[in-house]
């Protein structure tokens, strides 16, 4: 475990630090940023996703993502200690906790506050979330913890370009993720029921359709995604902290964006774009600098097209 | 027997009062019509029915149970179908997607059911055949419209309420939707009728409510309010 090699535990995971002694050439360096892109951007799309799929199907915002993913992060983290390293029973409690959880939130912030103000979700779930992170800090402890290592350190390369297994294993998981979600959507009852209700929720209700219990399964489905994001964060950069969730639920945020919060596909695009961005714009810069890419892709999205690229209303997949 | 039966039904927007004091019957296998102008408070009769708006007051009784206050999906599961006004079919589901939609209502039927009422529904209206992985939204306004009758079709409701069925389309299309209609009841369903368009909806109608801000102010059969004086000046343009 290589600790505290770096200040920030966003700034840059710590497999990568070996090239910006600049051993390799800048264009080596540039390309494997952009492969370390994909993959952060692998992960910010599965957290995309997910919040695209509760605000889709809920139709309400939520900024309780990041603490889903955390709480994801962290059940994993348990779940590996307990069972050494297996990592698909990691993926399944990871998913399950922040299923769970997505139950309590929608309990809490969404149920009785369908017919409510838009901002009345705004305000519970904000304040839902820092109940959330405060809880997670005096459970887990405040400090960060060194995430176990599930994947072996092996690194596959192609001339001076690398990439290490637990890459292939992260882009494979999201890509698996994403394609179980697409299935759900398109190929089953309850796939239609989550798009019906996603697209007009009096029209569901006209059709027989129970709103209230899909809006709670939708929501906690996009929440069990996040759950898994946190786990291959953590992998990711072998750590995690309870205080971890604010600045990815706001990159979650700002994926989405791109495709009016609720497409999920141009979600995905959006967590690709922030990955590959943060990752070549630290090349230019300092890895202090992450965060601040990631924010102006979002200010620039608003500043451009401020409803998204999309012109459907309704989560799509 | 009754089938739906609406008592004092009161509702209010904030201080507008769009009901005032309605009460409607609809037997089994009749076709009910109620008719009036812009902003008498028709959809808000059926959406009160559907409980999709609160009640200030009043009863709706559906195969004699009181569905007052029953959750909407669960009014839609005991058989009453709601084809709203506007379509509001769903713009980015398959014409497909959107009649297996209609499909929840009704968790009972079977996968060859199911096969049957898609059959029943591309008979009445053959355009949708050739449009089934089109999305909603794609389709003209007329074909919407059909689409969401076939849609409220797929539950195989026992009684069904259309909201303005022709309301925007070109003649030629109203009169096909009103054969359609009556096509339905031949197949054995309870129709209840919103309408503006009163002389075509009177005709084929058993019976009619004429609905005036908020308040029910004539009911009969469908022939003797064709030719009664008030009717005729208001609605029907004599
Ligand atoms: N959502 C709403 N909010 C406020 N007022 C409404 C709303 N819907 C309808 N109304 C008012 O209620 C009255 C009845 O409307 P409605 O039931 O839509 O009539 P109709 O279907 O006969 O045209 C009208 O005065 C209308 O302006
Ligand atoms: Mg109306």
């Amino acid at each position: 475990m290589k600790e505290g090699s770096y200040a920030n535990m966003w700034d840059t995971p710590p497999s990568y630090s070996l090239y910006e002694t600049g051993e390799a050439g800048r264009m080596d360096y540039f390309l494997n940023q952009l492969i370390n892109g994909i993959c952060q951007g692998a992960i910010y799309a599965l957290m995309a996703i997910g919040y695209s799929v509760v605000v889709g199907v809920v139709g309400m915002v939520t900024f309780t993502h990041g603490e889903v993913i955390m709480i994801g992060a962290f059940a994993a983290y348990y779940m590996f200690f307990l069972s050494g390293n297996q990592i698909i029973l990691g993926l399944i409690v990871s998913f399950a906790a922040s299923w769970v959880l997505g139950y309590f939130v929608y309990k809490v912030c969404y149920e009785r506050f369908f017919n409510a103000p838009r901002h009345v979700s705004l305000l519970t779930t904000i304040g839902f979330s820092m109940l959330i992170k405060n809880l997670s800090q005096i459970i887990f402890g405040p400090n960060q913890k060194p995430m176990l290592d599930v994947v072996e350190a092996n690194f596959f390369r192609i001339g001076a370009v690398q990439i290490s297994e637990l890459q292939i294993v992260i882009i494979i998981t999201v890509i698996i993720m994403a394609t179980l979600l697409s299935l759900i959507f398109n190929k089953t009852k309850f796939g239609i029921r989550l798009k019906a209700v996603s697209q007009d929720k009096t029209a569901s209700y006209m059709v027989g359709i129970n709103v209230k219990r899909v809006a709670m399964l939708g929501n906690c489905l996009g929440c069990g995604l996040g759950g898994i994001a946190g786990l291959l964060l953590a992998v990711y950069y072998q750590t995690i902290q309870a205080t971890m969730g604010g600045p990815l639920g706001m990159k979650a945020f700002a994926s989405s964006v791109l495709g009016g919060l609720t497409d999920v596909r141009f979600s995905a695009l959006g967590g690709l774009c922030i990955g590959i961005i943060e990752n070549l714009g630290i090349t230019v810069t300092t890895a202090s600098f992450r965060d601040m890419f990631a924010f102006g892709f979002l200010i620039l999205v608003l500043i451009i097209r401020p409803q998204g690229f999309v012109s459907k209303k309704g989560a799509k997949v | 027997m009754a089938m739906l039966k609406i008592e004092n039904l009161k509702v209010n927007y904030g201080y507008i009062s769009a009901l005032r004091d309605v009460s409607i019957e609809v037997d089994t296998g009749e076709i009910v019509t109620l008719i009036g102008g812009n902003g008498a408070g028709k959809t808000t009769t059926l959406m009160a029915i559907s409980n999709l708006v609160n009640k200030a007051d009043g009863t709706v009784l559906f195969k004699d149970r009181d569905v007052s206050y029953m959750s909407p999906d669960k009014i839609v599961q005991m058989g009453l179908s709601h084809v709203p006004e506007g379509r509001k079919i769903f713009p980015a589901l398959s014409v497909y997607e959107n009649l297996i939609a209609g499909t929840m209502g009704n968790p009972s039927l079977s996968k060859q059911r199911i096969e049957e009422l898609l059959d029943f529904s591309f008979e009445l209206f053959p355009r949708l055949k050739e449009r089934t992985k089109q999305h909603g939204g794609s389709l003209s306004g007329g074909e919407q419209q059909m689409l969401a009758i076939a849609r409220g079709l797929m539950m195989d409701p026992s009684l069904i309420m259309l909201d303005e069925p022709s309301l925007g389309l070109a003649p030629i299309l109203v009169e096909e939707i009103f054969e359609m209609i009556v096509e339905i009841r031949k197949a054995g369903k309870t129709i209840l009728l919103i309408e503006q368009n009163a002389a075509m909806a009177l005709a084929i109608a058993d019976r009619g409510y004429v609905l005036e801000t908020g308040d029910v102010v004539l009911h009969g059969t469908g022939k003797d309010l064709l030719v009664d004086p008030a009717v005729m000046k208001a609605y029907l343009g004599y």
